[in-house]
């Protein structure tokens, strides 16, 4: 009787939850008796008394079916009162569908049953995102419920190449995911790739991103972000036109993007959204943040520890007398209070919102203040680490901005071992990391490492939109050709 | 093996941090000033830094200074005696003026800039002055006395020498580049002690590396219009009419012919008028062309008291012997060796134009 479609098994498997209804339904005077299997809370109850129970024991069709297969037949061929509604003869198929929300008509002497998709459960509404927020634009984000993030998508690409591939993952947890892209211009070894790996996660969860992720990258050791996440609809569709692969995943409010380079990273929808120069500017001042955020505390500490020569006069000489009182070496300065500043902000996303901005307050402020006033940092250190701080905070993607966070640390510590000899190994093991990276066939610092200018017009500037002529070579593999003209008649 | 290899590089990085001159930027005392002078047989370097307890942070450099003494045969051996002296390390990587002292410029500068040149962590762009009939060191203490602040006054100085000229030519690269060529004349700015501060007030005049003279005002004023660094320069003309020098820029030609050498000076500037205390309308066609003429010949003896120098002294303190190496570079070789001697009789033509611009905007005469 295991692993066949049969009520009696089904009813003993699920006996102790209390959530899972299994329920004897007598159909005509023909004593064909179904079984109804849901799972409360996951259905749309009205839906389902109109759909589905008032149509059987209210439709006078029903009463001529004699068999349990004529009664099913006739059910799939329109009887029923729900468009979304298909045959099921996989025991484990059913159990998913089920448990996934769906409603089960068991035909015990059939032994398939018949599904009806009226799955509806609590979710939040579409909101604005909360980290990619644009002044101009759409404020549409992704929520928790996959089909209505791959709704979302398919609003903005009304082109029937939108493929949306229905994918499961996690042995116990089952997740969802939907793999998005276009067929005519996605490089269809990506895709096939990215499928390969889905189906190949062998773990009982994938309910959390970083499971999800770690699968997905294939440098598994690099703290550099190589999947891009967004909240933002109109950006999977954009990254969708390039020929880039979207993974929806049911239950994270997000969809990943691949494959990832690093200036996508870099990018934010309000470059976009306003005039070229000023996205041009904001782009450039987000590299500049960049730098600064990565460089500066070690540039500090060497300049002050070994090359004081290098600073100006006057620099030096300010620097050194905020310095006099202080016990502390550079070094442990910047170290230290680098480490207060990622505490305040873990303490700060831990807190209540309201707990959190007085802790922001009293931690930044009044503790970095008084720390000044007891000459245990110089104030020079406090302006180092905060526009270190600041700056890190301007990538608009919060992996990167992790990644550059601890990276930065690791500059300082060379930076106090050997000064600029530390800090310039460091950059050159940087360099040397990001270069070697390849997500997908492509190079992470594309097009940084094979500059063409048609390549280069979305990356350091971003180019008046007529300049755009072809998606970016490393991947879209079909369709190369972005924009044409309406004598064309080309599309995407 | 990759453990290995990051335990090695640490280990590397470790090793190295005990021989990469680590020391802490409050344990340096960053000399802001160095005075350099020649006195009883040896050479005294006087260093002036912020005091022990650290320039105060409100007041920046405006905080109080110190200054300590080196003695020693060279100014390599004087510089380690103070080295000694001092409680913290000396370093001379931030010090942005030197001064050197009338005796220390007659022994030779080359002794001094060599002693400069050579330390890895002076700043090239460091001023160098030199200070008039009088030791470096005495200037020093003058001024602490006076309770004057040296490197804020030599930094007024400084910003007084680029509201004049585009360019300081005595930073150290500068200096250096111009000694290296024993022909010419090296020209350092000198400084004299007014009574609360230091006045620029022309060029010291170097010959092979040898202080010999000072210049005054109006002919380092002509040096400076004919090596074409004129930013600003005020015009006084009669009936108490003043004008100030916009714009400048000057050509240097020569024609060498039968080993006469005639060295024609092209200049042209605009001026504005600054001050009129006259009852006449200098405003009209007629008087305006008057006034361009009277600011030409203004401008041309200054530029003659630079030229008549140097035909009377015999040095070339207009740099002409570079003109000749670029403009007649096989004849310069013949005449080389004779150079010294053919300054002297250099025919200077000169041709000034000039013409007053944006003068009249709110004033009706």
């Amino acid at each position: 009787m295991e692993n066949r479609i049969n009520s009696s098994w089904i009813t003993s498997l699920f006996e102790k939850s209390q959530d899972v209804v299994v329920r004897q339904i007598k159909i005509n005077q023909n004593n064909i008796t179904v079984y109804l299997f849901c799972v409360d809370g996951l259905i749309n109850q009205a839906l389902f008394d109109e759909a589905v129970f008032r149509s059987l024991k209210f439709d006078p069709y029903l009463s001529h079916c004699v068999t349990e297969r004529a009664m099913m037949d006739y059910l799939l061929e329109g009887g029923a009162y729900h468009v979304f509604t298909s045959e099921e003869a996989d025991y484990q198929k059913l159990l998913k569908s089920v448990l996934s929300g769906m409603v089960a008509l068991i035909f015990d002497s059939e032994e398939k049953a018949i599904v009806y998709d009226i799955r509806m459960f609590e979710k939040r509404s579409i909101q604005e995102p909360s980290e990619e927020n644009v002044m101009k634009g759409s404020k549409e984000s992704f929520i928790e419920v996959m089909r209505m993030n791959t709704a979302l998508i398919r609003r903005r690409i009304r082109s029937e190449h939108l493929v949306v591939e229905s994918l499961t993952a996690g042995r116990v947890s089952k997740t969802d995911m939907s793999l998005v892209y276009i067929s005519n211009i996605a490089d269809m070894n990506t895709v096939n790739k990215i499928r390969e790996k889905i189906n190949s996660i062998e773990i009982d969860n994938v309910s959390t991103p970083a499971f999800i992720e770690e699968f997905l990258i294939e440098n598994k050791h690099s703290i550099f972000p190589q999947i891009m996440y967004t909240q933002r609809p109109d950006r999977v569709s954009a990254n969708l036109s390039d020929g880039r692969v979207a993974l929806v995943v049911d239950g994270i409010p997000f969809v990943y993007i691949l494959p990832c380079q690093l200036p996508m990273l870099m990018q934010s929808p309000d470059d976009y959204a306003n005039h070229f120069f000023i996205g041009s500017s904001l782009r450039i001042i987000r590299y500049l943040s960049m730098i600064v955020t990565l460089f500066l505390p070690a540039f500090y500490i060497a300049a002050t520890t070994y090359q004081s020569q290098m600073l100006p006069v006057q620099l030096a000489l300010s620097t050194q007398a905020a310095k006099q009182n202080v016990p502390f070496s550079s070094a442990s300065e910047v170290l230290g209070l680098l480490i207060s500043f990622e505490i305040l902000i873990e303490a700060g996303l831990r807190l209540p919102k309201a707990v959190g901005t007085a802790m922001s307050i009293l931690g930044g402020l009044v503790v970095g203040q008084s720390a000044v006033a007891a000459n245990l940092v110089s104030p020079a250190v406090v302006v180092i680490v905060s526009l270190a701080g600041i700056s890190g905070f301007i990538m608009p993607n919060q992996d990167l901005s992790s990644g550059i966070r601890l990276t930065r640390f690791l500059l300082a510590v060379l930076a106090a071992l050997a000064g600029f000899f530390g800090l310039a190994i460091g950059l050159i093991l940087i360099i040397t990391h990001l270069c070697s990276l390849n997500n997908y066939n492509t190079a992470y610092i594309w097009p940084f490492v094979d500059v063409e200018e048609r390549n280069i017009k979305d990356t350091l500037f971003r180019f008046p939109i007529r300049y755009f002529k072809k998606r970016p070579d490393e991947v879209a593999a079909q369709n190369k050709i972005k924009q044409g003209t309406k004598k064309d008649g080309q599309e995407g | 093996m990759k453990k290995l290899i990051i335990f090695l590089f640490s280990l590397i990085l470790c090793g190295c941090s005990h021989d990469m001159n680590r020391r802490e930027i409050d344990e340096i005392n960053f000399i802001h000033v160095m005075g350099i002078d020649y006195s009883e047989g040896e050479y005294v370097l006087s260093a002036i830094y912020s005091s022990s307890q650290g320039a105060d942070p409100e007041k920046g450099l405006a905080g109080d200074e110190e200054s300590s003494e080196g003695r020693g045969a060279t100014p390599f051996e004087a510089f380690q005696n103070l080295k000694l002296k001092n409680k913290k390390t000396v370093s001379i990587a931030n010090t942005g003026y030197f001064l050197i002292g009338d005796r220390a410029a007659s022994k030779g500068i080359d002794v001094c800039i060599d002693f400069l040149s050579r330390d890895e962590t002076v700043k090239m762009e460091s001023l160098l002055f030199i200070v008039k009939d009088m030791r470096a060191v005495d200037f020093i203490n003058e001024s602490f006395e006076k309770g004057q602040n040296v490197h804020e006054d030599l930094e007024a100085v400084e910003q007084k020498q680029q509201e004049l000229v585009t360019r300081n030519d005595n930073t150290l690269v500068n200096i250096l580049n111009a000694l290296e060529n024993d022909i010419t004349c090296g020209l350092i700015p000198y400084l004299v002690a007014d009574e609360n501060s230091f006045l620029l007030q022309g060029y010291a005049v170097f010959d092979k590396l040898i202080l010999v003279d000072y210049l005054d005002m109006d002919t380092s004023s002509g040096v400076n219009f004919i090596k074409n660094i004129i930013r600003a320069y005020p015009i006084y003309l009669e009936d108490n009419i003043g004008l100030s020098i916009s714009y400048s820029k000057s050509r240097i030609k020569s024609k060498l012919t039968n080993n006469e050498l005639k060295v024609m000076i092209d200049l042209s500037f605009e001026t504005m008028v600054k001050e009129v205390n006259t009852d006449n309308n200098i405003f009209t066609e007629e008087e305006l062309n008057r006034l361009t003429k009277m600011q030409n010949t203004y401008i041309e003896n200054i530029i003659k008291k630079a030229t008549n120098y140097s035909i009377h002294t015999g040095r070339d303190i207009l740099q002409i012997a570079r003109l000749m190496e670029n403009q007649h570079n096989k004849k310069w070789s013949e005449i080389e060796d004779d150079w010294s001697s053919m300054i002297s009789t250099i025919e200077y033509e000169f041709d000034i134009k000039s013409q007053i611009t944006k003068s009249f905007i709110l004033g009706s005469r």
